[in-house]
């Protein structure tokens, strides 16, 4: 969290003072307004508290639901597949992962920009697919398009 | 490095069956690519792959659509011909476009759930489909033959395991005059049965979930209920000691109110009258006399309301003769 500039003052002559009326700026998601050159994805634009206006989910499954379990096991699969596809597609990736379940089956849908050559892209595809699925004992299949360039909505 | 060549390759997705057709329905990458001589190997910037035509400029407008979506798929901006926009607009903008949009994909499409598909969907479920009975034709007839109704639920969800501990619990309804008991029997069952039978739509319901698996849990059902209804259709000795507090209807005959009315009524006719029996019976008789013995008697079974308690007045009225 970042303090404005009056509790600064209060640290630095010594001792530390909570002091009312101070307020936290939150941080969480948000790049903050630059000078205009730096180019944000819809992805980057929308701090969080738009998901669900207007974001979507990147990950959907069915024990964020009411009553079901599985909810820890399947974002832990989450955070760990995210992890594997920037490092195996490295510098390749234009947006965020986007990552699908039905049934046993898990899909991960990826945006790439055209870095590589056709047959980079299908051999990291194959072994991602494989590795994942021997990992993880569930068919997961990669669903992979490519841009030209990474997809700007605005600058900031 | 593999070497370059002028000849421009095809790149297909994985090699399936319908090797026909040149448009692969499930090319995952959705591109093709030609690599010129001239560009060096290690010089990223300036090697850019040449990007293809998309697949909706060679589509037909008669195209099969159930061939470019057979299945559930990600939504695919080079094979969906439509100019579909989706996002918040920019400042003074528009939506931003289906290209490399990541809200269409973050959403569940049905692209290939069209009429068509579901057409041929039905087709070929139709082998495996028999008629439905025709003399089942109404409810009461299905309520009549299968009177007993079983209610499971199946769970489906996203994961490694398909097993769900709530899939076990069974239940089971059934109607009491659908089966086979007397006015004893019912009421014994009712009463062994407890907050399990539900006067308004007279169905009992037995609820299973003790077991681990369905199954197990359905036979333990039909258990119950066998042993429920045998068990009510016997008598047991000390059933005999049933008291007026377990009755559960209100019955007017030796009832505190059939007294206080016969006394009423004889102390209100002739005094030296000493009939006694007779008298009790010939009033009993009295049509006005079952009038208040039936408001009586409603009023006690099913509580106060309107027309109970108006009923009431009038068979007191005509009793007392005011």
């Amino acid at each position: 969290m970042s303090f404005n500039l009056l509790q600064q003052h209060l640290i630095c002559n010594g001792g530390l003072i909570v002091v009312f009326g101070v307020f936290f700026q939150n941080r969480a998601a948000r790049i903050r307004v630059g000078k205009g050159d730096k180019p944000l994805t819809y992805e980057q634009a929308h701090p969080p508290h738009q998901i669900g206006h207007r974001k979507g989910w990147l990950s959907q499954h069915t024990s964020n639901l009411k009553g079901e379990g599985g909810a820890a096991e399947r974002t832990t699969e989450d955070v760990f597949i995210r992890r594997f596809m920037f490092g195996t597609f490295h510098g390749c990736l234009a947006n965020e992962i986007v990552i699908k379940r039905r049934g046993n089956l898990i899909i991960v849908c990826a945006l790439m920009i055209q870095k590589l050559p056709p047959q980079k892209f299908y051999f990291l595809i194959g072994y991602s697919e494989s590795l994942l699925s021997h990992f993880y004992k569930c068919p997961v299949k990669l669903e992979i398009q490519t841009v030209q360039d990474r997809p700007v909505y605005k600058y900031i | 490095m593999a070497s370059y060549s002028t000849k421009a390759f095809l790149i297909l997705g994985r090699i399936n069956i319908s090797r026909s057709r040149l448009q692969n329905a499930t090319n995952r990458a959705t591109y093709v690519s030609v690599l010129s001589m001239n560009s060096p190997t290690g010089n990223r910037a300036s090697c850019r792959y040449q990007v293809g035509v998309p697949r909706t400029e060679k589509m037909p407008v008669d195209q099969d659509w159930t061939a470019v979506y057979p299945s559930a798929a990600p939504f695919r901006p080079n094979a969906v011909p439509l100019p579909v926009r989706m996002g918040y607009p920019i400042k003074g903008g528009v939506a931003p476009d289906k290209k490399a949009n990541l809200e269409l994909i973050k959403i569940p499409n049905f692209l290939h759930l069209t009429p068509a598909a579901i057409k041929k969907h039905c087709e070929a479920l139709k082998p495996f489909c028999t008629e439905w009975p025709l003399a089942l034709d109404t409810d009461a007839k299905c309520d009549e033959h299968f009177p007993i109704k079983v209610q499971t639920t199946h769970f489906v969800s996203a994961g490694p395991s398909l097993r769900n501990p709530s899939a076990r619990i069974v239940h089971l309804k059934v109607k009491l005059s659908s089966l086979n008991l007397d006015d004893h029997a019912r009421k014994k069952m009712i009463k062994l049965v407890g907050s399990r039978y539900c006067k308004k739509t007279d169905i009992l319901t037995i609820t299973t979930d003790s077991c681990p698996l369905r199954k197990q849990n359905y036979d333990y059902a039909m258990y119950l209920l066998t042993v429920l209804y045998h068990e009510s259709w016997k008598i047991e000795g000390w059933e005999a000691e049933k008291t007026v507090a377990d009755m559960e209807e209100y019955s007017w005959e030796n009832s505190p109110s059939q007294r206080n009315l016969l006394d009423t009524l004889t102390r209100m006719k002739v005094v030296e009258e000493e009939g006694g029996e007779e008298v009790r019976q010939q009033l009993l008789g009295q049509a006005e006399v079952q009038e208040y013995k039936d408001s009586v008697t409603r009023l006690k079974n099913e509580g106060e309301n309107e027309d109970t308690l108006l009923q009431y007045k009038e068979a007191v009225k005509k009793v007392l003769k005011l």
